[in-house]
């Protein structure tokens, strides 16, 4: 199974995620905004196989975090989980920085798993 | 100044006559007298002398006269031309100076009304029209203001819509998340927690409906709701509606049914919009129905359109529903089924969809043997021969 980091400044939000993602028998770290992001990236071995980001947190956005990460050469696939419906790509963001998917909130968990198992199998 | 001169000539004219007149008279008396004296023999040749005398002098005044009478009639002819010259070009002279200004306002009123509120006119002319520039310049200037706060206003409104509606989004993950977790234990619950269960899910998810209805028509309302148009098989659409919608129909023992005509062509449509109407309109089929009502989708061909049916053996719409069921907040009797849990939104957002998409959509319904949605998308085809 996956090993999944997931960037979201919602305590809870990162229990569920963590819970429900150790559920489906993958391996999960969590940071609480972008720069915890980034350092838990470069802290770690081996870079993670999926960045799950949320796209709003407070001091460094996912976006901003995925910006600094796609400079530095990191190549992994990312999911932003988005409050917006309709989600994201608002900015055309979604081509420059390479991102794989967008997940809206609330979190429609069958859908999120299906889309995890196709970027990371 | 040709005009006074006309009338000093006239009465100068006037007064001649009256001197011609009175002296051809005179003359015509001393000719009687003459006359008289010759009749009785009285120096014959002295009379014959006057007579002939008094006679050329009349005619000598005549001729006078007539010319006097004639140079007046030119003094007068002159002096009307002259007058009605003047008074035209004094006229033509006014019309100018009042058309230009009215033009320009004219022009600038067109301006203002399809939207430039930045229109102003040059004020000047005579003291009316000046007063109108100024006038209109005023009112475009209040225009603009009011302008100006009401887009202030409706920016505030949308960012009160977003924060509202992102700061909801977040909590509501939290509360829906945990929730099915929970669910995912059931078989751990008592069936009187499972209920319970049931009904914090049921309400989390019309909660997160109603959020996103309402986001999807305060952007609607301020022309920012969009669509992202690619060419886009139906089928593939109508499945995942379905999909979507399944557990519920099963839930209620409804049977549904999908017939997509083979061979269809692509829809120029956004994916995710399209699927919301189809899930809005399942949605309403499946809450106003009675339990085990059937519910069938339809797509075909209709020329270069593919037409989309959501028929069900409901129980029907009243004909002065059905007429405003596509406005806001129109929402159908639920009858003793108290479960129906739309927004009233769910079809006015659908209508704005279809139209965004340069499609139509309308209702049928006849009480007792149900209702049918039906909508129509531009095929990829026509689109083609729209821009040729």
């Amino acid at each position: 199974m996956a090993r999944i980091l997931v960037g979201d400044d919602s305590e809870t939000i990162l229990l569920l995620l963590r819970t429900r993602l150790e559920m489906e028998g993958h391996e999960v770290e969590t940071a609480g905004d972008g720069q915890e992001v980034i350092d838990a990236v470069h802290r770690a071995i081996a870079p993670p196989d999926l960045l799950l980001l949320d796209a709003m947190m407070p001091r460094k956005s996912g976006i901003d975090a995925l910006r600094e990460l796609r400079g530095g050469g990191i190549e992994v696939p990312v999911l932003i989980v988005s409050a917006h419906t309709g989600a994201g790509d608002e900015n055309g963001e979604r081509a420059e920085l390479g991102i794989a998917g967008y997940v809206a909130k609330p979190i429609d968990f069958e859908d999120l798993f299906a889309k995890i198992a196709e970027l990371t199998g | 100044m040709l005009a006074a001169l006309a009338v000093i000539g006239v009465a100068r004219f006037l007064q001649q006559r009256q001197d011609f007149e009175n002296a051809t008279a005179r003359s015509y008396q001393v000719e009687i007298v003459a006359r008289n004296r010759l009749a009785e023999g009285e120096n014959p040749a002295a009379a014959r002398t006057t007579i002939s005398s008094q006679q050329s002098q009349r005619q000598f005044l005549r001729n006078d006269i007539d010319d006097e009478t004639r140079d007046t009639a030119l003094l007068v002819g002159a002096g009307l031309i002259a007058g009605l010259t003047g008074a035209a070009l004094l006229f033509s002279g006014l019309i100018a100076s009042m058309r230009r200004p009215l033009e320009d306002l004219v022009e600038a009123s067109g301006r203002l009304a399809s939207g430039d509120l930045e229109t102003r006119v040059k004020v000047g002319g005579l003291s009316e029209t000046a007063k109108l520039g100024a006038a209109f310049n005023e009112m475009a200037e209040e225009l603009q203001r009011r302008a100006g706060e009401r887009d202030q206003l409706d920016r505030m409104k949308d960012e009160f819509v977003l924060t509202a509606s992102h700061e909801l989004r977040s909590p509501l993950t939290s509360v829906q998340g945990f929730a099915e977790l929970l669910m995912l234990e059931r078989e751990m619950l008592t069936p009187k927690q499972g209920e319970t269960l049931e009904v914090i899910l049921d309400n989390t998810r019309h909660l997160v409906r109603l959020i996103n209805d309402l986001l999807d028509l305060a952007r609607s309302d301020a022309g920012r709701l969009t669509i992202r148009p690619v060419p886009t098989e139906v089928a593939g659409l109508v499945e995942e509606a379905a999909r979507t919608m399944r557990a519920q129909v099963d839930a209620r023992g409804q049977s549904l049914s999908l017939e997509v005509e083979p061979g269809l062509p692509e829809v120029e449509a956004d994916p995710d919009r399209i699927r919301q109407v189809l899930v809005n309109l399942l949605t309403n089929a499946n809450e106003y129905c009675q339990e085990r009502a059937s519910i069938r989708v339809t797509a075909r061909r209709a020329g270069a359109d593919v037409e989309i049916e959501v028929i069900d053996d409901g129980p029907g719409i009243p004909t002065e529903q059905l007429e405003h069921i596509f406005e806001r907040f129109t929402r159908g009797n639920a009858g003793e089924t108290q479960r129906v849990g739309g927004t009233g939104l769910g079809l006015a957002i659908s209508t704005s969809l279809i139209e965004l998409h340069g499609g139509t959509i309308e209702a049928e319904s006849t009480l007792g043997v149900g209702s049918t949605f039906r909508f129509r998308l531009p095929g990829t085809a026509r689109d083609r021969v729209g821009l040729s």
